[in-house]
């Protein structure tokens, strides 16, 4: 398996992976339900993401097919150090290639990459309730930084 | 921690009075179509049901010569087996009726082809396995249908048996909780625990397909297998063929959605709702084939369907597109999937339903009362996988033994001798595999078994002889 940089040929597969990502989120929380649009909103997502310098786009592969991918921006904190960030919005991995230490791979693949744009602390972003999301970065020493409650009436 | 999604599912209607009205209706209706009753059977089981007030019920198994004797059998003399006992649990197994004793255990969230009717409508059901479990195996069964909510209540419940018991049957559990519950209890009870819907089908599934393989000159390894169902049967007939020796690399298993696959689109919300089915997903079809049945039956040798009411469920230009001399076995009750005549039509060789009228009855009641019947005499702790296939290849052998035709590949339910030996089987398997308390001899074995199902027989026929137990009015 090789990770690299997404390419413009990726985009049908990347757009895939990234309405799975949202779907499951959707199975932990019922406030994350998927809009029924998703596919093209990912697509356009996954363009306006190809063609940025700022934002990160790394997938992983076997063989022709895309397996996972990785996806993050640079942003900047106003008011806190460290203040350049690199933040992970998306990542998946396709279930029949998880538990073989790919996971870790894309993390410290992407991490480099952000650091060479600049980040000075690596964040992601998940739903609280992805109980998969966050054991994986719990484990990798990662801690939580901000919450955001939400009520809907 | 499980996610919200999944426990707002579980939330079930509550029972008895706290009905809904659409509930209260859809009742009233099917009690209505009831007092029709359309068949034979039907119309007797509940006219004998009335006459008879129960199926089984408690007999002494000691004399009571005189009223004095209460005084061995009650206080005072009792306290000093109670005092044996304490000092070593294990005795209780030799000083009473715990060795032969089988708990038939519901919540009565999937009773038969009528779904999740509670534990009151499961008690009929329950009590005719215990019949079955005593007729047939000699086992003391007690039907226990109970009120719990849910999971973690069940598995509280039935661990909470475990002193006064030999084994535990748990039967019409919905899936996949029913997984869950058998996989904990398992791990935590020294006694065995056996989900029949499960173990019990996928047991006697594998001893018809070992003949039929046999028959069609195949082996197990290379045979490319679809499992059409992912219900508790398919689930345990999977993992049993894999331990068989099979390869999950040539089994496609299929549920309403299609063939299971890891990139179907529901895959992650399977990882999350039903783990046994994600793993399945992942694990097998090594061709990664995708669609429905139509897909997964091109070349296919073996259709092993359990899936839901025939008889038009699959068609006959899907048994078509199988390889030449296919097996195909229908398993729902009381309506195969297909019926046989249409399915050797289509060209399939080897066919077997769980209907007596049909040639090849895939029966539980073939296994479930023998393989108790070997676990219980040697005092086993629990009924591994490996002691299911031995049973189920021994069931096979029987057959085998007899002369194995396509009209013949596993014993019929009146070819009595199978049990004892069956049994034997089953108690040698125990010792081999290190779970049994008492270490038996295969001889020692089959005679205790002989002994104790000639018992029941005994019983049985003194009662009729008597009029102790009238045949049915009219």
């Amino acid at each position: 398996m090789r990770i690299r940089k997404a390419r413009k040929e990726d985009l049908v597969s990347v757009a895939d992976l990234l309405v799975r990502v949202k779907r499951l989120n959707n199975e932990f929380d019922p406030l994350f339900a998927v809009v029924p649009d998703v596919k093209i909103r990912a697509n356009r997502y996954v363009a306006t993401t190809l063609g940025s310098a700022d934002k990160l786009l790394l997938v992983a592969t076997e063989g022709p097919k895309v397996v996972g991918v990785i996806r993050a921006e640079m942003t900047e904190r106003l008011f806190y150090e460290p203040h350049k960030e690199g933040f992970i919005t998306d990542f998946y991995i396709l279930p029949e290639y998880r538990r073989k230490a790919l996971g870790n791979e894309m993390i410290e693949h992407a991490s480099a990459e952000l650091k060479t744009m600049g980040a000075q602390i690596i964040v992601a972003d998940v739903p609280s309730r992805n109980e998969i999301a966050n054991r994986f970065y719990v484990k990798r020493g990662f801690r939580s930084l901000t919450n955001i409650f939400g009520k809907s009436d | 921690m499980s996610p919200p999604n999944a426990t707002k599912r579980r939330a079930r209607q509550p029972r008895g009075h706290a009905r809904t009205e659409r509930t209260q209706i859809a009742v009233t209706k099917r009690l209505a179509r009831l007092t029709e009753p359309k068949d034979d059977s039907s119309k007797k089981a509940l006219a004998y049901s009335k006459f008879y007030g129960g199926k089984v019920g408690v007999a002494p198994n000691v004399p009571v010569r005189s009223l004095d004797d209460f005084s061995i059998w009650y206080t005072p003399g009792v306290a000093a087996v109670s005092m044996a006992i304490e000092a070593d649990r294990d005795l209780s197994f030799e000083y009473t009726g715990r060795w032969n004793t089988v708990a038939v255990v519901t919540d009565g969230s999937r009773v038969l082809g009528l779904g999740n009717i509670g534990p009151e409508g499961a008690l009929p059901v329950m009590e005719g396995k215990a019949l079955i479990y005593n007729y047939l195996g000699g086992v003391n069964a007690v039907p226990l249908p109970a009120r719990v909510n849910g999971e973690e209540e069940l598995v509280s419940f039935v661990k909470a048996l475990e002193p006064s018991l030999g084994g535990v049957n748990l039967e019409d559990i919905e899936s996949p909780m029913c997984f869950d519950v058998l996989d904990r209890l398992r791990k935590d009870m020294e006694i065995p625990v056996w989900h029949d819907d499960q173990q019990g089908t996928a047991g006697v599934t594998l001893a018809a397909l070992f003949n039929a393989l046999e028959l069609t000159e195949r082996k197990l390894r290379g045979s490319r297998i679809v499992l059409f169902g992912a219900g508790a049967a398919n689930i345990a007939t999977e993992r049993l063929l894999v331990e068989s020796g099979a390869n999950p690399k040539d089994i496609i298993v299929l549920d309403s959605k299609g063939i299971l696959h890891p990139e179907r689109e529901d895959i992650d919300q399977l990882l999350l709702r039903n783990r046994w089915k994600h793993d399945i997903a992942i694990r097998t079809n090594g061709d990664r084939v995708t669609g429905g049945l139509k897909e997964a039956l091109v070349g296919a040798d073996v259709l092993v369907a359990a899936a839901g009411q025939g008889p038009n469920l699959i068609k006959r230009d899907e048994i078509e597109l199988m390889n030449k001399r296919a097996i195909a076995f229908f398993l729902a009750n009381p309506v195969p999937e297909m019926l046989p005549p249409e399915a050797r039509a289509a060209g399939a060789e080897v066919v077997a339903t769980g209907r007596s009228d049909y040639p090849n009855q895939v029966n539980n009641s073939l296994l479930f009362p023998a393989i108790f019947r070997g676990a219980l005499d040697v005092r086993a702790r629990t009924i591994t996988d490996t002691m299911v296939i031995d049973a189920a290849r021994q069931l096979a052998a029987f057959a085998k033994k007899k002369g194995i035709t396509r009209n013949y590949i596993i014993p019929t339910m009146v070819q009595w001798e199978v049990y004892p030996r069956v049994a034997a089987t089953v108690g040698q398997s125990a010792v081999r595999e290190g779970v049994a308390r008492k270490k038996l001899s295969k001889k020692e074995s089959f005679a205790i078994a002989m002994d104790v199902i000639e018992h029941s027989r005994k019983i049985m026929h003194a009662l009729r002889k008597d009029g102790i137990i009238h045949d049915p009015p009219g």
